[in-house]
């Protein structure tokens, strides 16, 4: 039953890979250039998956919900995974697709965040998480917090990232064209690896995703849906101990991404080893160890937290999601902030080839 | 009219894209400029910033795998 995991994984990272769908980007061009293009199309995940699950859990197949708001993680952790990510240069899906693609730089950062949300959660960290996580309010949900049904917030999201889509669509379709690479296939080939995927499209297939994670990993006895961190802690706890029970469905699934990039990069000629810079392998090993000490703390990254947790209104989901972004903002200040500063006041070098 | 070439092969996303505003930039009107790049991203969002910008794009093809070429011309 586990390898149904493995299946929608690669489905996962295929379409990840195709559509460029780094959640990463969509929260740093909120700062960098003042667009929310991207993430409205994370906020289209959200919604698709919002209706998705409402629906499983009002018919019985699936059990949402949240006894309880850790709000001090929630908030300390979507910080430091939010800051994280722009030195990872990817988030947690974001870096299992790009070491599908054969970034280097993207296998040192998935293996320092897979090490630290290990320490976090199996290791000598764990007491501190669950010090962190204890501090807690008495309420899990948004619409336990207002008293009003779900599905009036279901469809609040609906209609205001209906709305905001709406605008994003009616602005591409306004402006130029992008110049696209010499087509050099037909039909479906070119559709699955040369054509470049729209980003809202992508989000919608990813939302589905999303829904279907949830009674297949049911089926395979794990309680939740889309789920990254704990997965990638459970590997290294698996190869250090030995222990099979940690190789379940949502194991499967992170691997699968894996797959599923690598299968779509090799066939869109899109895969290279490619080796970093001592300054990128830096950034890339501290940032990973970040990512898995702020997923860990927060409970989950932009997939179980600020996509799975926010589709399921919990409060440490809508949270950290804010917090997350917040987090992003700050890292971009620090690493673009000084370079557009520098670039500012040293306008007459020329470091552009001729 | 010159060409310049900035090779940003390496650098992740979204440092292409903020070296070629920084490079555009620094050159004459009328100039070209030639950015190359493996970062897959960058595919999507090179083009569209010349669109969006009115940069005339003069080519724009891949180079072997994981590796393109844009040309931009600075109106």
């Amino acid at each position: 039953m586990i390898l149904s995991g493995l299946a929608l994984g690669a489905v996962l990272g295929f379409a990840l890979q195709r559509g460029r769908f780094c959640v990463t980007g969509a929260f740093r061009d909120i700062w960098l250039v003042r667009q929310s293009r991207w993430l409205t199309a994370f906020l289209v995940t959200i919604a698709v998956q919002s209706v998705g699950i409402f629906a499983l859990d009002a018919a019985g197949v699936i059990s949402l919900g949240a006894e309880t708001f850790p709000w001090l993680a929630a908030i300390l952790g979507g910080l430091i995974f939010g800051f994280a990510i722009v030195y990872a240069g990817g988030c947690a899906t974001g870096t299992y697709y790009r070491a599908g693609e054969g970034l280097v730089g993207s296998w040192i950062a998935l293996a320092g965040y897979a090490l630290s949300a290990a320490i976090m959660k199996h290791g000598p960290g764990a007491p501190i998480v669950e010090g962190l996580r204890g501090v807690t309010a008495p309420v899990g949900t948004v619409h336990d917090l207002l008293g009003v049904s779900p599905w009036v917030l279901v469809a609040v999201l609906v209609v205001g990232v209906g709305a905001a889509t709406w605008h994003h669509l009616r602005k591409d379709a306004a402006r130029t064209k992008p110049v696209q690479l010499p087509a050099k296939r037909k039909g479906l080939a070119r559709l699955l690896f040369e054509r470049p995927w729209n980003a809202f499209a992508t989000a919608v297939v990813i939302g589905i995703i999303g829904i279907v994670a949830f009674p297949l990993s049911y089926a395979a006895g794990r309680e939740s849906g889309l789920g990254i961190t704990t997965p990638s802690a459970d590997i290294v706890a698996f190869l250090v101990t030995g222990d099979v029970e940690l190789v379940d469905w949502g194991v499967m699934l992170v691997l699968g991404i894996l797959v599923g990039s690598f299968i779509a990069a090799k066939a869109s000629g899109e895969y290279r080893m490619r080796v970093p810079d001592a300054q990128t392998v830096l950034r890339s090993a501290g940032g990973g160890l970040l990512m898995g000490l702020g997923a860990a703390i927060a409970g989950g990254c932009t997939i179980g937290n600020a996509m799975v947790g926010s589709a399921s209104f919990t409060l440490q989901g809508w949270v950290s999601f804010a917090a997350m972004l917040l987090g992003t903002g700050i890292a971009v200040r620090f690493v673009f902030g000084a370079r557009s500063r520098a670039t500012a006041s040293a306008p007459a070098k020329t470091p552009v080839g001729v | 009219m010159t060409v310049h070439i900035l090779e940003t092969e390496g650098q992740v996303c979204p440092f292409p894209l903020v070296e070629a505003k920084r490079a555009i930039s620094e050159i004459a009107s009328g100039d070209e400029l030639r950015i190359d790049f493996d970062c897959t991203q960058a595919t999507d969002t090179l083009p569209r910033w010349a669109a969006d910008e009115g940069y005339p794009v003069t080519a724009f093809d891949r180079v072997g795998d994981a590796s393109w070429t844009i040309t931009v011309q600075k109106p």
